[in-house]
């Protein structure tokens, strides 16, 4: 933790957020809204997200031409075949209100990269990918990718041609996104498991590229919670 | 005098960073032929709609999700699950109708949860003062804990 | 003044097993426009609640994909949703978006999608 965060307060502080939001869940339950089991069982949907079924997703898409075309033409379609049900999946059995069931996956080549954003809040394909990293929900991430990409791809590490098409996707109605990065060299042979654990979360939003040997996102601050998930969560 | 820390310098520029000069207009709620067509459409801009606004590098940064936050999340979208609002409604609500000063204000899941509260209200599934009691009896729980 | 009475069971009825926004489909009749169509965006009157970005407004974009129905979402937003639209998503070029961007990017684009009401033939 670096100097410029606060220090940590007294343990047992509860925040206005805190109280507010026990008093909204507790109401909404007394009223009949949703049931306390109907809440437990979301926030359990939820811990079964994460980036992975994307990741296998790509994997796949570059082990067989044929997965990849599909994954290109129907999205949802293709999340079947890594475990991801768009649509039956959520406890709705309609999608997740905020996610829906329109999943384009974006194929870069060596002449278009592709990016991801949503401008207008911070909409994410939870359902494949999770939830989304703090900074992809900031003002500042979502004022200046879709204006100044090459600026903001440089802060992420990466940096590409000038010819290179850099494809900004806006993701402000229901369709979400996921970008399917290019294969890198230095992998030819290697099975499904070992690419898919090259296809980090950040390669999956476009402000990464797969490289033999990363198998996790760059190292950023970590803001500490002041009353993180209970463990077991 | 000892040198300022490295650290202490880092802070100094956050600080000095938000010393900005503004021309403030000296009345509120100016008369209508002071509003041109322009400024019409800044006061009445959508505030969730801010790509392409210039802005400062900054470090990208990770969190930790506060137990609060996703508790917040499971209920707005259990309150979309059972039809008390559709997830478009929430988005409009908590992204726009909240204003500009709360929009920038507050945290990314504070919006959410007063956009929780408000639509039970506005939907009258439950009274203001029954909301009002009800945080008061969250609060007084939390009082009576730090008072033993 | 009596309380409003609200079908909290609608959605959920029209689209379990089906998916939103698949539960739409064949409600927005005749798509106005296809793939491949050079478009521009209206600058329809900006007022409570719009997903139609300001910074796409007077730019002209090729169609690439009519992806598919739903009520617009200023129009959901509301919950008003007997009337949905056809939704495209739109490639505009970056240097014609911002006069500022940098001319050695020429290639650069930016993908974004809308409903039918915002879009004229270019």
């Amino acid at each position: 933790m670096s100097d410029t965060h606060k220090a940590a307060p007294m343990v047992d502080e509860v925040s206005d957020f805190e109280i507010l939001e026990m008093a909204v869940r507790e109401l909404a339950i007394e009223k009949g809204l949703f049931s306390a089991e109907d809440h437990r069982r979301w926030i359990e949907y939820v811990h079964t997200l994460g980036p992975l079924p994307a990741a296998r997703l790509a994997a796949k898409a570059w082990l067989d031409p044929d997965f990849k075309k599909l994954a290109v033409a129907d999205g949802v379609k293709a999340s079947l075949a890594v475990g991801i049900d768009w649509i039956n999946g959520p406890p709705t059995k309609f999608g997740t209100p905020s996610d829906y069931c329109s999943f384009r996956v974006l194929e870069d080549t060596p002449k278009v990269k592709h990016v991801v954003v949503c401008t207008l809040c911070s909409c994410y394909p939870r359902t494949i990918l999770g939830q989304s990293p703090e900074w992809y929900r900031t003002p500042n991430y979502r004022r200046r990718l879709v204006r100044w990409p090459r600026q903001v791809l440089a802060e992420f590490g990466l940096q590409l041609a000038a010819d290179v098409e850099i494809r900004v996707v806006d993701s402000n109605q229901k369709t979400r996104y996921m970008v399917l990065p290019l294969r890198p060299i230095g992998t030819e042979g290697w099975s499904e498991q070992q690419l898919t654990e090259i296809v980090t979360r950040d390669c999956l939003i476009g402000v990464a590229m797969p490289q033999p040997g990363v198998t996790s996102n760059a190292k950023r601050p970590v803001h500490p919670a002041v009353h993180p998930i209970h463990a077991g969560h | 005098m000892p040198s300022p820390s490295r650290s202490a310098l880092m802070r100094h520029f956050d600080l000095v960073g938000q010393l900005q000069p503004a021309y403030h207009q000296p009345q509120h709620a100016p008369y209508p032929d002071a509003i041109d067509h322009a400024k019409y459409r800044a006061l009445l801009r959508s505030s969730h709609d801010v790509g392409g606004e210039p802005d400062v590098p900054i470090e990208w940064e990770e969190k930790e999700e506060e137990q609060w936050e996703a508790n917040t999340f499971a209920t707005c979208e259990c309150l979309a699950w059972r039809g008390v609002w559709s997830a478009e409604e929430r988005r409009r609500r908590q992204n726009v109708d909240v204003g500009e000063t709360q929009y920038l204000a507050l945290p990314y899941y504070g919006r959410w949860l007063l956009s929780a509260a408000r639509i039970i209200v506005d939907k009258q599934y439950v009274t203001l003062t029954e909301l009002v009691n009800k945080i008061d009896e969250v609060k007084g729980r939390y009082e009576q804990k730090s008072a033993r | 003044m009596s309380k409003n009475q609200h079908d909290r069971a609608h959605h959920a009825k029209k689209a379990s097993g089906v998916g939103d926004p698949q539960c739409f489909r064949g409600e927005a009749g005749q798509a106005k426009f296809k793939n491949g169509d050079m478009v521009r965006i209206r600058d329809l009157p900006d007022i409570f609640y719009t997903r139609c970005q300001v910074y796409t407004r007077g730019a002209v974009g090729r169609i690439t994909k009519v992806v598919y129905e739903s009520p617009a979402a200023e129009d959901e937003a509301w919950d008003n949703t007997d009337h949905p639209e056809w939704f495209y998503s739109v490639v505009f070029r970056q240097h014609e978006l911002w006069p500022d961007y940098p001319a050695s990017y020429k290639n650069d684009t930016l993908e974004t999608e809308f409903s039918e009401r915002w879009l004229e033939q270019a």
